[in-house]
């Protein structure tokens, strides 16, 4: 209940600090007073002022109470109570000139976090890296960065970098749905066609769900687990043999945005069981070959898209080993579309078919997560925004009628100024069974509320 | 057989008056269609490249303000066709880094996409509706990247000083009704510089509900410019006030740079900071 108290009294002082604010900037038309100066005029140009003009981010405070919830995990009654500061800055050097000739960019992005959850204080750096352009058609970014590509909204093919689910669930911001790769990152430009090649020196997983903060299903013990899940996590050691290299080659045709992907590495969530008896899982050995077309729909108008790929398992190709995750292949249809008012839908139908089907099912044991051949997965997003776009209602559905499960994830977001924003939002699982991607999170309910001073 | 002679004087007067009046209205709508063409190219196509910082203060009936300060590059692949603009956002601080790529096509949809440098992610843009705000402002995207020619019916209805400026007035009427939010527009068009001074719009009761007008023109490298306005939106007592600062043109902008990597890597030369 005291974690409570100081959030109320944290959101008490940040909403009168909202009302200062509020208040403290009168407008009037007459705009020669303050609208006309220009803004580097109102600025001393002293230097200190310039360094902390060249800091920016945010402070936040967000709560996440579970709705009743199964009690399994380290708290029973809020999965999110968390405090955090972000600061990134961005430094560009003119000098030495073969340096500035480079076009150099070093940028820092870090966090803060007094998870009162977890009771520790944690800093985390989400990108440091540094960016240069040694030649006209060539861009290099090396160091912890954030990597993005396909087509998927909230559903990843070929994006293969590491993501953040547990944020996700709990009602972080969608930034933190990422999770950062430290990597080094070579494109090369022409009009023929572009490519990024990803070398990524040592692996990353996804976060995964343990127990702790969300229940889930564990396998081992075959039912909805919490803290009490005790698996050990065996991640590839850092050695040259087992560097991640992922590649993109894409180019525009028309108005049409083609890619094609190659990636070879490892799962970033570990589907692989090293030993049963101990509860051992570790990521097994993957690669990725996929493609994605990207455009607008004909006469109808809105945005089409599709992404394929297939997935090969390379330590389980014959699909015969049980412990360790079929090859399989993902398909991914996804629309969108604007209608006046500032309202726009989205839509998705996925398909993930598990390859070696037969030898699956001729391998399994009693007590295995029971699997379809083809499992497929819808999802709709609604968006409406209000009051001159400062109002953001959004809500995004899963829905999968292989699994019989579905997750509901709705958000309001409120800009109240330049500065201040509040979002509250809720998200809700449902499925038939324990062992469904959503269907095991059932226990997991929860609406969350957060507020932000960004600078 | 007088009657009969009569008949016929009158249904050829009626018959060269209907002609007269088609032909004086027909002059009409080419000279307003030549006007609202004559604008479009000095507000939206000036030069071959132009790069402007822009301010924007959105301030709502409670006299709250909304900053918005951005840096555009824009280029002609065509005069008085298609475009490429780039735009990139300083403020406020939580968008600052995003940028936004637009591939003007008038005749069919725009290409647009966005960038969000926190999940490294360039997004596709919809682009079905010209008339939702632009950065919450009460400018549209279509005010900011320009409405088709064709889209509109033009109409000179007249000349009219404003201040001591000689402005030609042209009504441009939806050629869709019910596609755009307002039923007509008129403009005053400035005879010397081409650009519009005043713009109303009227809903469909008739009522006039916004007004733009330009509160400064400079002449930069020899081109007037439209340096300061306001777009007034009276029903909600909401206004926007826009500054162009640091336009220049020609600065050296190439079709090969409106890419993705334009997205992920802004271009430090013309955008600072």
């Amino acid at each position: 209940m005291g974690k409570v108290c100081s959030f109320i009294l944290i959101a008490f002082i940040l909403a009168v600090s909202v009302s200062e604010v509020l208040f403290a900037e009168p407008a009037s038309l007459d705009s020669e007073k303050i609208g006309n100066i220009p803004r580097d005029e109102r600025k001393s140009p002293d230097a200190w002022a310039k360094v902390f003009d060249s800091v920016h981010g945010f402070i936040e405070a967000a709560y996440g109470p579970k709705f009743s919830g199964d009690k399994l995990t380290q708290k029973n009654d809020y999965n999110l109570l968390e405090q955090r500061l972000q600061l990134k800055v961005d430094y560009r050097p003119q000098k030495p000139a073969w340096l500035a000739s480079w076009n150099p960019e070093f940028f820092y992005k870090g966090d803060l976090l007094s998870d009162e959850y977890k009771e520790t204080l944690r800093y985390q750096i989400r990108e440091v890296y540094g960016f240069v352009s040694p030649l006209s058609w060539m861009d290099v970014k090396l160091g912890r960065q954030i990597l993005t590509w396909g087509t998927g909204d909230y559903l990843f093919i070929n994006d293969v970098f590491p993501k953040d689910y547990e944020s996700f669930f709990i009602g972080r911001d969608d930034e933190y749905l990422k999770a950062p790769s430290d990597a080094g990152k070579f494109s090369v430009f022409s009009r023929l066609v572009s490519m990024d090649v990803v070398v990524i020196p040592s692996f990353t997983p996804d976060v995964s769900i343990r127990g702790d903060r969300l229940s889930f299903y564990d396998n081992f013990l075959g039912r909805i687990a919490g803290e009490e899940s005790s698996r050990i996590f065996t991640e590839p050691a850092v050695q040259p043999k087992n560097t991640e290299i992922a590649t993109r080659l894409y180019r525009n045709l028309r108005e049409y945005e083609t890619a094609i992907y190659a990636f070879k590495g490892f799962f970033n969530q570990p589907v692989g069981i090293k030993n049963e008896s101990t509860k051992e899982v570790f990521y097994p050995k993957l690669a990725v070959f996929g493609a994605s077309i990207r455009g607008p729909v004909p006469s109808v108008g809105g945005i089409a898209s599709g992404e394929i790929g297939y997935s090969d398992s390379l330590q389980d190709r014959s699909g015969e080993n049980r412990l360790i995750e079929n090859s399989g292949m993902k398909y991914l249809l996804g629309y969108e579309r604007d209608f006046p008012k500032d309202w726009r839908i989205g839509t998705q139908y996925f398909v993930e078919q598990m390859l070696n089907f037969d030898e699956f099912k001729t391998n399994s044991q009693p007590g295995d997560i029971p699997r379809d051949e083809f499992r497929q997965l819808l999802t709709f997003r609604i968006t409406k925004l209000f009051w001159l776009q400062t109002l953001e209602a959004s809500l995004f559905t899963f829905y999968s009628p292989a699994d019989i499960d579905a997750y509901i994830r709705s958000r309001l977001t409120w800009q109240a100024n330049d500065r201040w924003k509040l979002t509250v939002g809720a998200n809700i699982f449902f499925g038939k069974h324990d062992w469904t991607q959503f269907g095991q999170l059932e226990g997991n309910d929860n609406f969350y509320i957060r507020i932000r001073y960004s600078f | 057989m007088k009657k009969v002679l009569s008949f016929l004087a009158i249904v050829f007067m009626l018959f060269v008056s209907v002609f007269w009046t088609k032909n004086v209205y027909a002059q009409d709508t080419q000279n307003g269609k030549t006007a609202m063409s004559e604008m479009l190219l000095a507000y939206y196509y000036p030069q071959t490249d132009a790069k402007s910082e822009i301010s924007m203060r959105i301030v709502n009936r409670q006299g709250q303000v909304r900053q918005r300060r951005l840096t555009m590059l824009r280029l002609n692949q065509t005069s008085g066709g298609d475009q490429s603009y780039y735009i990139y956002f300083h403020e406020p601080a939580d968008v600052k880094g995003m940028s936004f790529l637009v591939l003007k096509h008038p005749g069919r949809n725009d290409d647009r996409w966005l960038y969000f440098p926190a999940i490294d992610l360039v997004k596709r843009i919809a682009t079905s509706d010209k008339r939702t705000s632009f950065a919450g402002s009460d400018f549209t995207y279509e005010d900011v990247s320009g409405r088709a020619l064709d889209d509109d019916g033009h109409e000179l209805i007249g000349e009219e000083n404003l201040g001591t400026q000689p402005c030609l007035v042209v009504k441009s009427v939806p050629k869709r009704q019910g596609e755009a939010e307002f039923s007509y527009r008129k403009f005053w068009i400035d005879k010397t510089t081409h650009l519009s001074l005043k713009v109303e719009h009227y809903d469909f009761k008739g009522k006039i509900y916004k007004v733009y007008e330009t509160q400064e023109i400079q002449t930069i490298q020899g081109t007037p410019t439209i340096t300061k306005a306001v777009m007034k939106d009276l029903e909600n007592e909401r206004y926007t006030e826009i500054t162009m600062k640091n336009v220049s043109y020609n600065v050296g902008i190439t079709s090969d740079i409106f890419q993705e990597r334009l997205l992920r890597r802004p271009p430090r030369q013309w955008i600072g900071e």
